[in-house]
């Protein structure tokens, strides 16, 4: 069986020059490059075009990638497929509760430096910072919080009136009885009545306030708390992941020194 | 439960990194075959898998470097392909080659990020030229003007090379670095068997008109050189 190459045939010049011809093929070729000048020169410059790309040689950076096991929490979703983080910022690989927590708990350390001190009272919602004494609130709004003191020197000062224009009406008229007494009796006693009312409501207030407060510092503590714990875990977990890769490493240089030729 | 990260390890000083690199070779060639290493990688050997990537890491990275041009991008793309390699590894029936099997995801993530790029190859900027390096480099007999002959030439065959349509390119690269046969290159391309020929013919004739604008007489080169 023969071939016959022609000149215009590139397939089978570079099946050629590539040495994956047929020997059939090759054969034709070869006795046609005996015989043919620009052919031969075609084949000439195509090996020096081959010989400068062998040339050209890419920068070897340090790759070795590897796959590396870490564990993942056990309350953590299985995941779909492997995950790579090969250039992210540290902070891109703490999950978002962990980011949370730890704004939270920076919020309650910087609100506790602060002394941040927020109260609602009957004048409304109250936001003061600082470690001075606080200026009291019935200090600053005497008539406010106070008003009650001069009502009650009045209410004292009418019923010592009330009581010395007893004595003396008893005194002389025991039989007759004062028309207007009982309008007055009952109008003091309702404003008695206002003010212990009044009195009520704001240790009511008073009250509600300090539980609310306590309630937040004993969650703030907690979050802060559980956020500790979590750290201390992250970090556990981080140096034992630390030393099997040291080891696993000493191990891959022990393998490799030892199968280093002999000098 | 196991979370399973791609990262790269820095290496010591070159020598002793090719001298390792060379060890780790001579190991492999003789131990498991890549078929051997794939099922024990099924079955969850996380080492063996990591064998695979040390066998091809370098093939890969040269491969991604030379169809983009860029180191770091060639980086990012070699890591990316043992990702998914990894990822995608049940699926893999044995069918091909494990490495046709990597060139093809490597080759589809180079056609990505040029299309996400939308730019043709760069040519990096090589650095001066330390004559210390090129004659650690080069082998005893070679004198230094050789060397920077060489490696001249390898510059030019690459600004040459960031010229071709990527069928081409890929073409060359797949059959000058990597060996592959035009059989293994079709099934890669997914083109006819003269498809990768007529490619690679047209493509190694414009490097040559390139080469040769550039004033380098092709054909007196291998004469040169040998």
């Amino acid at each position: 069986m023969s071939t016959r190459f022609s000149c215009d045939d590139t397939e089978s010049l570079v099946a050629y020059l590539y040495d994956e011809a047929d020997p059939v093929l090759r054969n034709a070729v070869e006795q046609h490059l005996v015989e043919c000048a620009r052919c031969r020169d075609e084949v000439a410059a195509l090996g020096g075009v081959r010989h400068a790309l062998a040339q050209w040689t890419p920068a070897a950076p340090p790759l070795r990638f590897s796959v590396v096991q870490t564990p993942l929490p056990p309350a953590a979703d299985p995941p779909a497929s492997p995950v790579i983080r090969p250039r992210v910022a540290s902070w891109q690989t703490v999950p978002v509760w962990a980011q949370v927590a730890a704004a939270t708990l920076a919020v309650a350390v910087g609100a506790a430096v602060a002394n941040v001190q927020v109260r609602h009272d009957a004048q409304g919602w109250t936001v003061s910072t600082g470690w001075m004494a606080p200026v009291s609130p019935t200090a600053a709004r005497p008539s406010a919080d106070e008003s009650w003191k001069p009502a009650l020197a009045a209410l004292e000062t009418s019923l010592r009136g009330d009581l010395r224009a007893t004595a003396v009406a008893t005194a002389a008229a025991p039989a007759v009885a004062p028309a207007a007494r009982p309008v007055a009796d009952g109008d003091t006693l309702a404003r008695v009545r206002d003010l212990i009312e009044a009195s009520e409501r704001r240790q009511q207030q008073e009250l509600a306030l300090r539980l609310t407060q306590f309630n937040r510092d004993v969650d703030i503590q907690r979050r802060a708390d559980l956020v500790r714990i979590d750290q201390g875990i992250g970090q556990l977990e981080g140096r034992t992941g630390a030393e099997v890769q040291r080891q696993r490493q000493m191990l891959d240089l022990i393998v490799r020194a030892g199968l280093r030729p002999p000098q | 439960m196991l979370e399973l990260d791609i990262t790269g390890r820095p290496a010591g000083r070159t020598a002793r990194r090719v001298h390792e690199e060379g060890a780790t070779l001579a190991v492999h060639a003789l131990t498991i075959t890549d078929e051997e290493l794939v099922v024990r990688s099924k079955d969850g050997d996380v080492e063996s898998f990591n064998q695979l990537i040390t066998r091809w890491e370098r093939p890969i990275y040269a491969l991604a470097y030379r169809t983009l041009g860029r180191e770091e991008d060639a980086r990012d793309v070699c890591q990316e392909t043992f990702f998914r390699a990894h990822r995608a590894l049940k699926g893999f029936k044995g069918e091909a080659k494990f490495s046709s099997w990597l060139y093809r995801i490597a080759l589809n993530l180079c056609r990505d990020w040029m299309r996400r790029q939308r730019r043709t190859p760069t040519v990096q900027m090589p650095e001066d030229t330390d004559i210390a390096e090129l004659a650690a480099e080069g082998g005893p007999v070679e004198s230094i003007e050789t060397l920077v002959a060489r490696r001249e030439l390898g510059r030019a065959a690459e600004r040459a090379m960031a010229t071709l349509p990527d069928e081409q390119r890929t073409a060359i690269i797949l059959k000058e670095y990597h060996g592959l046969t035009f059989q293994e290159i079709a099934d890669l391309q997914g083109c006819p068997l003269s498809t990768v020929k007529t490619r690679l013919y047209q493509g190694l004739s414009v490097v040559r008109r390139q080469l040769e604008e550039r004033g380098m007489s092709v054909a007196d080169i291998r004469r040169d050189a040998s």
